[in-house]
């Protein structure tokens, strides 16, 4: 089982509102992370999502001025007990814009890289096998001696992706990562994403585009104007009627699985692609 | 293996938040400069981000924010900007005790502001002017002005400081519409984080 | 960059190099050491293999100047009272010339070390240089921040500048519409670069940069020899004995 049932990341009752605003940004937030879990939350833009990954990192209440209500605990501890560096050692963020992740003070990809450890101090002999070790994870050993400013959107992508990955957390919180990348370099960002998982990274992501989350998805936070609407498997999420009032699409592989539910081929939606081959094969040969 | 560098101090008086703010703004200021230089303006516009730090984080960011820019204009552009850092530094200082005051509130008050830091601007950068270069910092109108009214008047302060002030009070009336227009524009979740004292309905 | 002794030595050697020898040439008396000091920045300029470039940069910085202090100085100081020559609209003084001409070497040292020095690091060695030396990281981002910055900058004017000109705005034309140009050319870039620090200094917490009580370390190593040391104290000497020198003359004058 890739999921434990240890809990990673709690949510007990947080509410948060940004300086000078009546209205919460988002508020009673209660659930959940499990050790190796796949988490998503999906939410239409302003929903609430990127405020709710700032806060599981701890930048929420440390970076952002604004009042809190409840409290969010990452591998048992309350953030608010840790500095935002230090949390970063056991829980990573990784955000939309790449251009904005980059330290703006090293001219090589490898330099950049480093960054954060030469912070905590780490000796240059780790760094440069940390650094060899990582830039083969992101798939960006050809660049390590490139200056970051000249490389592809997507290239920059992974070598924040890389820089925060470096310090080791055990779990990431990817905010619509990929959102700003064509779909070569997001489908990138995709395969390590899933392959850190699969090496037992908990994974917390945001996203508007449906489609490859329901797909890699244990569980999804639907959000809605700062509210909770519900947490549960994608099958379950995706059924819901409110969907289209929430400005939520219907991922088109749910559709799909949907209508072979309807034809008896599943027996409930699916949205495993080995599954649901194997499923289709077996009434192939069954047709033969 | 032994851990290479030093101990840091520990208590920071620069936030974060604060800082990043320093070299976007640095930034802005050279990036108005060179695009003065490209469309061939006969003005500087290299303070438009040293009054936004200036609303944003107060006076001796501001300050910094203006040394800074004439660090790297001299680095980038031309070594001769370098003793006028400290006139950068007068003025990024001075807007932004006249910003903490409340002066940026309204229309009256960012008018104030301009006029005195037009003053202080060519009080300064006359002095640097008559006691750094001598006179006249290169060949360009303003220095050929300068000539023509020392040859008139036979005061070397004198001149060097009234063709600054002419073109100063045009400088920084652009400068100062710009600035106005963008900390009006800047969405309100974002001057939130900052402590501002920028606008009326507060 | 060649390789070369000039540009292996310690950042902090050359950086050291600027207020030394500026000050030292504004205390000493009359001009000689100044341009002996000059001389040294030429030569290290040579040796650097940046002459050509060196020496161009300093003579179109050099001779405007020159010319205004022979104008400003020369001819109209009011400390002049010994005059070489009578050009007919106004007289040359001696003492004008002399101030004008220490003035001008003054000028050209302390810009000369300073470009040498601009010319002959690396970015990433600085900030390693600075970090492990008295002077904060903080001071060390926001140099190397504030030069990284500007051409990314450029990039996102560049790409609002040919939009604008596809949508058929001019950029020539009369001083007042070029003033208008200018301001929705800025006004995009100013806002989104500022609202972008917001996301920049989160990534700059996340990734331990106000971390307190650790000693920070860098990927880049740098190089600081005996020869450094010796070099930075040598300097620190040369400039003590100078102002102790020219103190000493003009008490005794």
């Amino acid at each position: 089982m890739k999921v434990s049932s240890k809990d990673v990341i709690s949510v007990n009752n947080f509410s948060f509102s940004y300086p000078q605003t009546k209205k919460p940004a988002i508020s009673s937030m209660n659930f959940t992370v499990k050790e190796g879990e796949f988490f998503c939350i999906v939410g239409a833009n302003g929903a609430g999502k990127s405020t709710l990954c700032d806060s599981l990192v701890g930048l929420i209440p440390q970076y952002f001025l604004g009042t809190t209500k409840g409290q969010v605990l990452v591998n048992g501890q309350e953030t608010t007990k840790q500095t935002v560096a230090e949390l970063s050692l056991e829980i990573g963020l990784v955000f939309q814009n790449p251009f904005n992740q980059l330290s703006y003070t090293t001219s090589t990809v490898a330099e950049e890289l480093a960054y954060g450890l030469g912070n905590h101090g780490i000796p240059r002999s780790e760094m440069l096998d940390r650094v060899a070790a990582v830039a083969k994870k992101m798939r960006i050993e050809s660049l390590l001696d490139r200056d970051p400013l000249t490389l592809s959107g997507g290239q920059i992508q992974r070598v924040a992706f890389g820089s925060t990955y470096i310090l080791n957390p055990s779990i990431l919180v990817l905010d619509e990562c990929t959102t700003q990348l064509d779909p070569i370099g997001s489908e990138e960002i995709f395969t390590i994403i899933k392959q850190l998982n699969d090496e037992g990274v908990t994974v917390v992501m945001t996203d508007t585009e449906t489609e490859r989350l329901s797909m890699y998805a244990d569980r999804i936070l639907l959000l809605d104007n700062g509210l909770q609407m519900g947490v549960d498997k994608p099958q379950a999420i995706f059924a819901r009627e409110d969907l289209e009032k929430l400005n939520i699409s219907t991922p088109l592989n749910y559709q799909l699985t949907q209508e072979l539910t309807k034809i008896g081929i599943l027996d409930s939606p699916e949205f495993n692609q080995d599954i649901i081959l194997e499923k289709i094969k077996e009434v192939e040969n069954g047709y033969r | 293996m032994k851990r290479q560098g030093r101990r840091v101090n520990s208590g920071s008086l620069i936030s974060t938040k604060v800082l990043v703010l320093i070299p976007i703004a640095v930034g802005i200021n050279l990036l108005g400069g060179t695009l003065c230089s490209t469309l061939k303006l006969p003005l500087f516009l290299d303070m438009i981000g040293t009054i936004l730090v200036a609303c944003l984080s107060g006076p001796w960011m501001a300050g910094l924010c203006g040394l800074l820019t004439n660090l790297f204009l001299s680095v980038v552009a031309n070594p001769i900007y370098l003793p006028y850092a400290f006139v950068s530094f007068l003025c990024g200082v001075v807007t932004g005790y006249l910003v903490k005051m409340g002066l940026f509130k309204s229309k009256l008050g960012v008018v104030i502001i301009w006029l005195t830091c037009s003053l202080v601007n060519t009080i300064a950068a006359s002095l640097i002017t008559v006691y750094v270069y001598g006179g006249a910092s290169g060949v360009n109108s303003t220095s050929l002005a300068t000539i023509a009214l020392l040859a008139t008047t036979k005061k070397i302060f004198l001149s060097v400081m009234s063709t600054a002030m002419i073109e100063n009070l045009l400088d920084k009336a652009i400068v100062f519409i710009i600035a106005y227009t963008i900390i009006n524009k800047i969405p309100s979740h974002f001057l939130n984080q900052y402590s501002p004292n920028l606008r009326s309905d507060r | 960059m060649t390789d070369n002794w000039v540009r292996r030595l310690n950042p902090k050697t050359k950086l050291l190099m600027i207020p030394v020898f500026g000050i030292a040439t504004i205390v000493s008396p009359g001009m000689l050491l100044g341009l002996f000091l000059l001389l040294v920045v030429i030569v290290m300029a040579w040796q650097a293999n940046i002459i050509k470039k060196f020496l161009q940069t300093m003579i179109s910085f050099g001779i405007p100047i020159a010319v205004m202090l022979f104008i400003i100085q020369g001819l109209y100081s009011p400390q002049n009272h010994t005059y070489v020559a009578n050009l007919g609209f106004a007289k040359l003084g001696l003492e004008g010339l002399m101030y004008g001409g220490k003035l001008l070497v003054t000028l050209l040292v302390f810009m000369g070390s300073f470009y040498l020095f601009n010319k002959t690091i690396y970015s990433g060695e600085l900030a390693a240089a600075l970090i492990k030396s008295s002077l904060s990281d903080k001071g060390g981002y926001l140099i190397l921040a504030s030069l990284n910055v500007v051409p990314q900058m450029k990039r996102q004017l560049q790409v609002i500048k040919e939009a604008q000109e596809a949508r058929g705005v001019q950029t020539g034309g009369s001083l007042l519409t070029r003033i208008k140009v200018f301001i929705p050319l800025m006004g995009p870039v100013i806002l989104s670069s500022l609202i972008d620090t917001q996301e920049r200094g989160m990534a700059l917490e996340l990734r331990g940069f106000d971390l307190k009580n650790v000693s920070k370390t860098s990927y880049i190593q740098v190089v600081d020899t005996k020869l450094d040391k010796l070099f930075r104290i040598g300097m620190l000497l040369f400039l003590i004995i100078v102002t102790a020198f020219s103190i000493y003359l003009k008490v005794r004058r």
